[in-house]
């Protein structure tokens, strides 16, 4: 029975997210099945997340359930209608076969590892706990939990992306079970491998290296093994694959007239500040680089319209938590001037914490060595308006999460960042792996070749230093 | 056949090759120390708080038990959670004990002593449903309650008084 639950759970998940994906590629585009499924898996978690929480205003247990389902399944409708259009590669050679075994490999091991791991500190008392208080009210967070000083510490006031996917399992298999809420981490990890391996085959033109980046993410041992891992309960690893979605397709969209993949990031960019309060940050970190995009690439003004789905969210949760009278975390000093001026001597501090973090060889390997020889690759290709946008989006966040500890209430302000920043770089690691596959590929291309638009599904690299267009067949 | 690869690109190619053996090489390790370090066991519904709690107290499957406790208290009284100031393991218990007791209302309090003595006498008995005491001693004077492993003890307040 439980097994059932779970597959309705899953299957309306991914119905709604591929529904979605449908009407917000409308034909535009091709993608293979990986990117289709990682792209309905993104988009359901968040659909599911965010009806849940709306329909709770007016519904609670069966009903809520029910109409949350027909939603689902009227997006997954739509989605069978429009019948997104198939990418084929036609056949895998033995090289590409050889790494797909080794993917599998990987992600049964992430599998394995979630169930042996526990969810973690704050995957249950951050997150879980939402989902079984609100499982145990009808499927709606009680009001006295925002304003509950006990549990204060359970950060009410973080959105509910990942817990509400969590309560979506606990009403299909009927009660709240901590070892089937781990089912839905490993998938996000599942889901990163795909749209890592599709971005990297259309920035390099080749299968294989998309595959291999696929296979090398899973050795950087910070999201395999570590605290905050994509096998255990918190919420980094998930937000890591949003942004990596929201970055992907806006380099993609920076080719102009490519909408379809444009529409994408702007539906994986509203979903950031949903999934954790961090998200804010990596918000307004890739609405600058779509800016940036639009006015480089001269796109309408009507594509600044991207940015009110993630506002929208953002007011309306700032406006529900102000309204349940929600207790505010007490980890950050006002953000003010004063504040920085007063702490303006943390800077040496962390800047050496943080180099000391990218140096850890036991948490990254060489990961950022090899993200900082990428950089250097990639430093005189800054023309581009996709290459200029990948580099600030994965070295913005960065300077923002740091200057964040300038803030921090913490005695030992070193302390809060011991425990928290592995996990912050965690949320732009993919993201690096982007730059590598650049800088990979970036070097091969040694004389520009014409475009060749062989179908919609392409994604210039840097038109600024001639490359070619990438082949998806 | 003529070799057509330039030096630069020999170059780029062992660069990035000699990146990722490096990364493997000191990756793997980490890896497999971390993914065997913890068997598979069976899950549950409370798997994860009866693992914390295994590891805090020594009690197996202490959640259903300790859920039991709170169920039995009145659902209108909060309980209050004592932990000592300074020990994580006493946050940590203290917190799981939050977790478990929904929908009591929780109070959660610091202490510097051994035992909560001056912060009971402070308290009406009648107006709470229990007291957890996380890694403190319970007074000599306050009835005994349930105990989970060491240093996890549960005291459900007499409902008439």
């Amino acid at each position: 029975m439980n097994a059932v639950g779970l597959v309705g759970a899953f299957a309306t998940l991914f119905a709604a997210g591929y529904g979605l994906l449908g009407l917000l590629i409308r034909n535009s585009i091709r993608l293979n099945p990986a990117e289709q499924i990682g792209f309905s898996w993104l988009f359901g978690t968040g659909t599911i997340s965010l009806l849940l929480w709306i329909f709770g205003f007016v519904a609670h247990g069966a009903l809520l359930q029910g109409l949350v389902s027909v939603v689902c399944l009227l997006f997954g409708i739509v989605g069978w209608r429009l019948k997104i259009p198939w990418q084929s590669r036609g056949r895998l050679r033995a090289i590409d076969g050889f790494l797909v075994a080794i993917i599998a490999l990987e992600v049964a091991i992430i599998f394995c590892l979630s169930f042996v791991h526990t969810l973690g500190w704050d995957g249950l008392l951050n997150w879980e706990i939402k989902a079984r208080y609100a499982f145990a009210n009808g499927g709606v967070l009680p009001a006295s939990y925002f304003s509950d000083a006990g549990r204060a510490f359970s950060h009410p006031e973080y959105p509910l992306a990942i817990p509400f996917n969590e309560l979506w399992l606990y009403l299909w298999v009927g009660e709240s079970n901590q070892f089937y809420a781990k089912t839905i981490f490993p998938m996000f990890y599942l889901v990163t491998t795909f749209l890592l391996a599709g971005f990297a085959a259309r920035l390099s033109r080749k299968t294989w290296v998309g595959l291999l980046v696929a296979a090398l993410l899973f050795f950087v041992p910070q999201l395999t093994v570590e605290v905050g891992c994509a096998s255990g309960g918190y919420a980094d690893f998930p937000l890591s694959v949003f942004y990596l979605a929201a970055v992907g397709c806006l380099f993609c969209a920076a080719e102009r007239g490519n909408s379809g993949f444009f529409r994408l990031y702007a539906a994986c960019l509203a979903l950031l500040p949903w999934v954790k309060r961090d998200g804010l940050i990596l918000w307004a970190v890739a609405a600058a680089c779509g800016v940036l995009v639009i006015l480089r690439t001269k796109k309408s003004a009507a594509s600044f319209l991207i940015f009110i789905p993630g506002l929208l969210i953002i007011c309306a949760w700032r406006f529900y938590l102000n309204a349940m009278h929600a207790l505010q975390a007490a980890d950050f000093l006002p953000f003010n001037l004063e504040t920085v001026r007063t702490h303006l001597d943390r800077a040496q501090p962390l800047f050496s914490a943080l180099l000391a973090e990218f140096g850890d060889l036991s948490t990254w390997s060489f990961f950022w060595f090899i993200v900082a020889v990428a950089i250097l690759y990639c430093l005189p290709r800054m023309r581009s308006a996709g290459v200029l946008a990948l580099l600030v989006a994965l070295v913005a966040p960065i300077i923002l999460y740091l200057s964040l500890y300038l803030f921090s209430s913490w005695q030992n302000y070193l302390e809060h960042v011991g425990l928290s920043i592995s996990r912050l770089l965690m949320q732009v690691a993919p993201v690096g792996f982007l730059l590598i596959v650049l800088a990979i590929s970036g070097r091969s291309q040694k004389r520009p070749s014409a475009l060749r638009m062989e179908d919609d599904a392409t994604c210039v690299i840097a038109r600024s230093e001639r490359t070619a267009v990438v082949e998806l067949a | 056949m003529t070799f057509r690869w330039s030096y630069g690109r020999i170059a780029h190619v062992l660069l990035w090759c000699s990146l990722a053996i490096a990364l493997l090489t000191v990756s793997i390790r980490r890896i497999y120390s971390g993914a065997t370090e913890y068997p598979l066991r069976p899950g549950g519904a409370l798997h994860t708080t009866d693992s914390y709690l295994k590891f805090a107290t020594g009690a197996e499957g202490a959640s259903k038990n300790v859920i039991a406790i709170f169920d039995a208290m009145p659902a209108s009284k909060p309980v209050v959670i004592f932990m000592r100031k300074g020990d994580s393991y006493s946050s940590g218990l203290g917190m799981t004990a939050a977790y478990l007791a929904s929908p009591h209302a929780v109070r959660l309090c610091e202490i510097d002593g051994a035992t909560p003595d001056k912060q009971l006498s402070l308290i009406d008995p009648a107006r709470i449903a229990g007291v957890v005491l996380c890694r403190v001693s319970r007074p000599a004077s306050f009835p005994a309650g349930k105990k989970f492993g060491a240093g996890f003890e549960i005291i459900s307040m007499p409902k008439n008084g």
